[in-house]
């Protein structure tokens, strides 16, 4: 292709030093890991997990794992070890490549995972033994030349989990063939060509990390930048303006976050690279589209799509008139539909859910051990999203929720059975329900009822095991934001926690029927 | 046991992480992490674990552990 020399990553230190990687670079650190995963006797088929943070070996090995026809699965940075156990315990992953820091959890949690043969550590220089392995010691010898199998498109390639609002997270398995959604929407609607500087600041461990912050941009030859570092005004300008970038992909938590900078801020730096940006995860709020036309005298256009699409569905672009608030239009052959749960299709202004008729090149294949979860998003011949919303007269799509109880705190989709669950396992607690309650910069904010048990006490010691227990079984970003002690949480006379109920004794609502509610 | 080496212990809960040894010059950037979320859980551990407020002003000078070091022991001093 050309593009041996050509700089396909730079990468950008927390302290702002950059290493740049030619595509050259990438092809032969990504063949010495292919290499070094044949040497450990993994290949098609088998579960290889990343849980790092933004790394050079992140993409290597991504790459990598993909060469050997082997499935690349990522895993969020700040996961805690509840949900590192369900994620690589449901998918027998076969190995993880991670860092010393994480081993305190993975420890923790390894003599429950007894298929995870290799744990392969970024930051050792030699083989700790021969299951916890040095990442440079095996592949600083490994050949860099790899012949590629020939792989067809229906060969597994991707693994993400996603949580629901009740049960285990589910993992989200797609294909090779989804490199041809990611590509032409990574032309059609990011707008990437040849001479650009692109920066997507999403995670690797999510969806948008993998499609467009890995495969997507690179198989048009774009060059990226990769930041290590997390959100920070100074930084992420300096960076904007320095590295003279031309399409910026990032979430609506981080732009309402730049918001609260004074506008004076802005004026410090020479954004007149920045053609287009991008934004993802959460809606975006009208007022953010204001304010970026305002100060940065940029527009914005949202897209919107799911692990489960693995490419972008509805979104605004160049050529489309931006409303603000709008999730925009389906892109390219994407059929989209506001549909009722009986099948009836809604027209014009009618809320119901998001549906869209399957066939896209980067849909899921499965979700992996759970066909029975797969086949239910299928109905009336429609793949039901679990979002809600509208269409307007011009055919624009407008968010309204979900459909569930998933929490969507600053892009991240979280469950709240998986904090609930996390709860419990406090001593004190008897009782817990979790819901997402909006929240003006986190778009949804993690709340916490609990119930406690018989002669305990709400402390400061309580609301500390209570944070440090989320943060560390689940994530940091689970987290609740606040936590409100009840007498007894609301449950059906079933025993399921009725979450509407919480959530309208939190917004001081009238919670509706509360006939099937215990007494 | 010292301020510091409690302050380790505290770090190490906080993040879940055996291996962090504390420097004074470190900052978030040294510590697997250490974001926005996770420094208020650090904050509530240091206050509870230590029986001390940080006042909201001072929260916003600490630039790294030192900072946050000599802030916790001026706090147990005062209550000398």
């Amino acid at each position: 292709m050309g593009l041996q020399g050509k700089v396909a990553m730079r990468f950008i230190s927390q302290a702002l030093e950059r290493i740049n990687y030619t595509f050259g670079d990438i092809e032969r650190n990504s063949n010495r890991f292919a290499n070094a995963l044949l040497e450990l006797g993994l290949s098609d088929g088998d579960i290889v997990f990343s849980f790092l943070p933004k790394t050079p070996e992140q993409f290597f090995s991504f790459l990598g794992i993909l060469k050997v026809k082997a499935i690349a699965g990522t895993l969020f940075s700040s996961f805690g070890e509840d949900a590192l156990l369900d994620r690589l315990g449901d998918s027998k992953a076969k190995c993880l490549i991670t860092r010393k820091s994480s081993m305190r959890k993975i420890n923790r949690i390894r003599n429950r995972l007894p298929d995870l043969k290799y744990i392969i550590l970024i930051d050792i220089t030699g083989h700790e033994s021969p299951d916890i392995l040095s990442y440079s010691q095996l592949t600083q010898n490994a050949p860099d030349v790899y012949d590629v199998p020939q792989t067809g498109p229906e060969t597994p390639s991707v693994l993400h989990y996603t949580s629901g609002s009740t049960g285990k997270p589910k993992g989200v398995l797609h294909l090779h063939r989804s490199i041809l959604h990611q590509r032409s929407t990574s032309k059609e609607i990011l707008s990437l060509t040849d001479n650009d500087i692109y920066w997507c600041t999403a995670d690797q461990g999510w969806v948008t990390g993998t499609s467009y912050g890995i495969i997507g941009p690179w198989s048009l030859g774009v060059t990226q930048v990769h930041f290590a570092g997390g959100y920070d005004p100074a930084l992420w300008f300096e960076i904007l303006q320095r590295e003279k970038i031309t399409v910026w992909y990032t979430a609506p938590t981080a732009l309402r976050m730049l918001m609260q900078q004074s506008d004076e801020f802005f004026t410090d730096y020479d954004l007149s690279n920045l053609k287009y940006i991008f934004s993802v995860g959460e809606p975006l709020n009208p007022e953010i589209v204001h304010w970026s036309r305002r100060v940065l005298k940029k527009e914005i256009f949202d897209t919107w799509f799911q692990t489960e699409t693995g490419g972008i569905m509805i979104s605004n672009r160049t050529g489309l008139t931006v409303k603000p608030g709008s999730m925009g239009k389906p892109v390219g052959s994407v059929e989209a539909a506001i549909i009722e749960d009986d099948g009836t299709i809604q027209f014009q202004d009618k809320r119901g859910n998001l549906c869209l008729k399957p066939g896209w090149p980067s849909m899921f294949s499965t979700y992996l051990n759970n066909r029975e979860a797969y086949e239910s998003k299928f109905k009336n011949g429609f793949y039901y999203s679990g979002d809600t919303a509208y269409t307007d007269e011009e055919g624009y799509y407008w968010f309204t929720g979900r459909s569930d109880d998933v929490i969507n705190t600053a892009g991240h989709l979280i469950s709240p059975f998986e904090i609930e669950s996390a709860l419990l396992e406090i001593p004190e607690i008897a009782e817990s329900g979790v819901i997402g309650a909006p929240d003006d910069l986190l778009f949804e904010k993690v709340v916490a009822f609990v119930a406690l048990k018989e002669n305990q006490e709400w402390t400061k010691d309580l609301e500390l095991k209570i944070r440090i227990k989320v943060s560390n079984k689940v994530s940091t970003i689970a987290t609740p934001q606040e936590i409100i002690v009840v007498d007894s949480v609301p449950k059906n006379k079933s025993g399921k926690i009725m979450r509407r109920v919480l959530k309208a004794i939190y917004k001081g609502e009238d919670p509706g029927d509360l006939s099937t509610m215990e007494d | 046991m010292t301020t510091f080496e409690r302050l380790n212990e505290i770090f190490c809960e906080v993040f879940d992480n055996d291996t962090i040894e504390l420097k004074p010059e470190m900052t978030a950037n040294d510590v697997d992490g250490w974001d926005s979320l996770s420094h208020v859980n650090l904050i509530l551990a240091i206050e509870t674990k230590f029986a001390i407020t940080f006042s909201q002003k001072e929260l916003l000078t600490f630039r790294n552990v030192g900072d946050l070091y000599k802030s916790i022991e001026k706090r147990l001093e005062s209550r000398k």
